[in-house]
């Protein structure tokens, strides 16, 4: 409970240091790419419906311009009845390049919408497949048989007793006559169709059309034959169809099925083909990377203009960081990649739904991962503007843009990255210099606060501008403050010496009177116990201005040159004699130690020593007095055995009015006895020390004296 | 005819109680609280001897200017500073300004009359021509204990009553090492270490004045001083 108010009074993140807590705050940067993510999304989407838009805009007004004109799209031969749908209609895909004659059906795709597929007896069936490319018509023909016998009517073809199989075509000519030509499988590969011509006297006759290329073969899979064939359009009117006319066995009747009328091998099936004027007409709409369609309102393609190549590279960026990027970029709203086949299912699904009256777009799944097409589709109207007869499609690649997109992403997120790791990076600094300066402040401020005497009030970062400037100079007037108040406190003993000598004179100068005055012994004995008291009082005020008179003294001191081993060495003797009770153990070296000071000090500063030495030993003990010279420096000790130091004494024991003596002692103290050593070492450039003897047998304290 | 002595001290209590010591002694005594007074008083007549306080009443450092006026009325006119205070500092402007003597509160009444004898001594004594047994001779220094008068190499060292009584009680016994509480007792006196320190400082400058190369007073650190002759 205790920890959870803690949290709430001291907030969530006061546990941490001052440098977690600025890099935490650093990492929010990272919020960034994230941010730049989502304004790219909304830039993304905006940009593709944008796109869709323009589509859609550029597609309906190829549409408008094509509109009622139907003899732009569609051959003057099959302009009528374009409305009503015809099973055994042949609408051939316009082809960017002319297809191969050669009997292989590689080439053409079998699941094209405008395929028309005719089932046969038996399993048989005929696949009919057309195309066109310039002035040519092609037609596929894949033809399901169990058996395919050869033709050998090579030399009387009419005779209906002949067996083999045979293909039928037969189309209006422009004149709006019937011609009908058969193909008989005389072996495989190119092979030539020959026409039945009616002689004088009704001979009927076979003969060649060279016009029309075809190759026949069987088909890879063996399970029938593929009849490939070229026929220039302009022998063709409006209809067109073939016949299968399967003749295995002699006597059997024929099995002849496809888009002729068996009875008369009338071609009742359309032709619906494009115009030749329409690619003309569509390429002036031509764009980079803009792909053209036009489809018959049944969704048969009628021609295709291919997106000519657009400028510039435009493959997506490669690499970790962009896959990455992408990973968080690519949502949902962009279909995977998908296969050619699915991809134009889609296309003609969406012409499908256009052809019933109303523009629309798409976005489809380009060949890649992650590509993307943009198509927008519009119905071409009739010139009454009630009957649609055509869809135009266009279809962009959205590389480019989505390329764009990521470049530009990419270079966000880089920089993002960049700054967050500067972010970072900075605040790491600006956390480690803060740490660095408040704890300078700290420290100083505490060994400010250790010395006294000369307070040094300079902290460091007075100089800074900023609120740990401020703090600085607030700590620096307040130890200031502080100053002054120890400074009163130090000097409060001299001043209230000197008032109370005033009150002590008249007090003794009237006992010494009395005292003159009066013969009653009993008196007598008063006077001189109040005489005492008043001596012991005046005792306790020298003390209390003794550091006063020893600062004053260091004040007028001089210096001079002398030998501080033969001083200790005379001292030391002395203390014999004055303290009988105590032995003593002298250590100096035996050749002279010059030193540059004030001899009279520096024995008061022995005498101090050797008192507080001889206060806290036994009698009988012995103080051991040690010199050693040390470069530019002398160390002088004095070792008692003893009480050892109480801890807190080791930093305060050389400061004013502090001591840690028994009650018991009648001598008066005020703790100066060792300020008075601080200060007669600090005169002499050096400092005092106390530490307890290693096995804590007594304390001994250490003055270094400069030389 | 009874001899005159002025307190200037502006405590009451302390200047009576002098007073009362003094008249015991038989001397007539006057007593001024400030130097206004003091100063009144002696235009119209001198004392015989005048002990006077640093501060009086308004005057912080009242008894320094009595001194220097007193001074100025008369060369010979033995003067004292009793005071409370005790730096070194007053003790050094006192004996400047040309008081024969400063001395602290801290001073028994015993003991101050027995300056103020010593004192009258001393005037009486410059008054007759010099006693040849009272001189004592220690090399260059010719030492004179009923003028309280010291010459080194002929020429005339001026020290104060404490000054010289410390002077005589080392050149006494020359060689001998007189502690710190032989020569309090000798200069009647209580002093602490740094007063007599400053006291022995004091000696030895007056005595370089004359003596640039002057090295008669030894400190015997832990121990106290000797004269070596």
């Amino acid at each position: 409970m205790g920890r959870v108010s803690d949290l709430i009074r001291i907030g969530p993140i006061s546990g941490f240091r001052l440098r977690t807590k600025l890099l935490l705050l650093a990492l929010t940067t990272l919020a960034l790419p994230w941010a730049g993510c989502q304004y790219a999304r909304e830039m993304e989407t905006v940009l593709r419906e944008s796109e869709q838009q323009s589509l859609l805009a550029v597609t309906t007004t190829i549409a408008g311009s094509l509109k009622g004109k139907q003899e732009l799209l569609f051959r003057d031969e099959s302009l009528p009845a374009v409305s009503s749908q015809n099973a055994r209609d042949i609408t051939p895909v316009v082809l960017s390049g002319a297809p191969l004659i050669d009997g292989r059906a590689d080439e053409w795709d079998t699941d094209s919408r405008n395929l028309v597929r005719v089932t046969g007896p038996g399993g048989d069936s005929l696949r009919l497949l057309a195309a066109t490319h310039e002035r040519w018509l092609y037609l596929a023909l894949l033809v399901r048989d169990d058996k395919l016998v050869f033709d050998a009517s090579m030399m009387r073809p009419l005779d209906s007793e002949t067996i083999g199989d045979r293909i039928w075509l037969a189309f209006d000519d422009k004149r709006g006559g019937q011609q009908q030509l058969f193909f008989s499988s005389t072996g495989l590969g190119p092979l030539v169709a020959r026409r039945i011509e009616t002689r004088e006297y009704g001979r009927e006759e076979a003969v060649e059309e060279s016009r029309i290329e075809a190759v026949w073969q069987r088909s890879r899979d063996g399970s029938g034959y593929v009849l490939e064939m070229g026929i220039p359009l302009s022998l063709l009117g409006q209809h067109i169809g073939v016949l299968v006319d399967d003749r295995d066995r002699r006597g059997t009747a024929r099995t002849s099925y496809g888009t002729l009328d068996a009875s008369d091998l009338r071609a009742v099936g359309r032709l619906i083909a494009a115009s030749p004027y329409l690619s003309d007409h569509l390429r002036q709409f031509a764009q980079p990377g803009v792909e053209l369609t036009v489809a018959s309102s049944t969704g048969a393609i009628l021609t295709r203009l291919d997106a000519p190549a657009l400028p510039g590279d435009y493959t997506r960026m490669r690499g970790f960081l962009p896959r990455m990027y992408r990973l968080f970029l690519d949502g949902d709203a962009i279909p995977r990649g998908v296969s050619q086949v699915e991809r134009q299912r889609a296309a003609e699904a969406l012409t499908a739904r256009v052809a019933k009256g109303k523009p629309e777009t798409a976005l489809f799944a380009g060949r890649y991962e992650n590509s993307v097409i943009v198509a927008a589709a519009a119905p071409i109207y009739s010139a009454d503007g009630k009957q649609v007869f055509g869809v135009i499609q266009l279809a962009q690649t959205a590389d480019r843009w989505l390329t764009l997109r990521d470049r530009a992403l990419t270079r966000l997120l880089n920089l993002t990255l960049f700054v967050t790791l500067f972010a970072v990076v900075a605040a790491f600094w600006f956390a480690g210099r803060m740490t660095l300066r408040i704890s300078r402040l700290g420290a100083a401020s505490e060994t400010a606060l250790g010395r006294e005497g000369n307070l040094s009030r300079v902290l460091p970062e007075s100089e800074a501008r900023d609120e740990l400037g401020d703090l600085s100079r607030s700590f620096s007037s307040l130890l200031g403050r502080l100053d002054e108040y120890t400074g009163y406190l130090r000097t409060l003993a001299g001043k209230l010496a000197h008032e109370i000598r005033t009150p002590l004179t008249i007090i003794r100068s009237s006992l010494e009177n009395l005292e003159s005055e009066t013969t009653s012994d009993n008196a007598k004995v008063y006077i001189s116990r109040a005489r005492e008291g008043s001596e012991r009082l005046g005792a306790i005020l020298t003390a209390m201005g003794a550091a006063t008179r020893v600062e004053e003294a260091i004040a007028h001191s001089e210096r001079q040159s002398f030998d501080l081993a033969a001083l200790v060495r005379t001292a030391v003797g002395a203390y014999g004699s004055a303290f009988p009770e105590r032995r003593f153990h002298l250590e100096v070296p035996d050749v002279p130690v010059e030193m540059y000071g004030a001899p009279d000090l520096i024995v008061q500063l022995l005498d101090k020593l050797i008192d507080n030495a001889v206060d806290f030993s036994a009698d009988g003990a012995t103080i051991s007095v040690v010199l050693r010279a040390q470069g530019s420096t002398a160390a002088l000790s004095v070792a008692n055995p003893g009480p050892p130091l109480p801890p807190e004494a080791a930093t305060r024991l050389f400061e004013s009015l502090w001591q840690s003596r028994s009650e018991s002692d009648k001598r008066p103290h005020f703790g100066l006895g060792l300020y008075i050593v601080r200060l007669i070492a600090e005169f002499h450039g050096g400092t005092a020390e106390a530490a307890n003897l290693p096995d804590n047998s007594g304390a001994v304290f250490t003055v270094h004296l400069g030389r | 005819m009874k001899k005159t002595i002025a307190i200037v001290e502006d405590e009451r209590a302390i200047r009576d109680n002098y007073a009362a010591a003094f008249s015991r002694e038989g001397y007539a005594v006057r007593g001024y609280p400030n130097r206004r007074e003091a100063m009144a008083a002696f235009a119209a007549r001198l004392p015989d001897l005048a002990v006077i306080d640093i501060s009086l009443e308004d005057e912080p450092e009242g008894g320094f200017e009595l001194c220097r006026d007193l001074r100025g009325l008369s060369a010979e006119l033995p003067i004292i500073f009793l005071t409370a205070r005790d730096s070194e500092l007053d003790a050094v402007s006192g004996l400047r300004l040309g008081a024969d003597d400063f001395l602290t509160k801290d001073l028994s009444l015993a003991h101050l009359i027995a300056r103020v004898n010593a004192l009258f001594r001393r005037v009486d004594a410059l008054r007759r021509p010099p006693e040849e047994k009272q001189v004592i001779r220690r090399g260059a220094l010719t030492l004179d204990s009923e003028r309280m008068s010291v010459e080194w190499n002929g020429q005339v060292v001026l020290l104060s009553l404490t000054e010289f009584w410390i002077v005589y009680a080392l050149t006494k016994h020359p060689g001998h090492v007189k502690n710190r509480q032989q020569l309090m007792d000798a200069a009647n006196v209580v002093l602490d270490d740094n007063t007599i320190t400053s006291h022995i400082k004091r000696i030895r400058r007056k005595f370089q004045v004359v003596d640039e190369k002057f090295d008669a007073v030894h400190t015997v650190y832990g121990m106290g001083y000797r004269w070596v002759e």
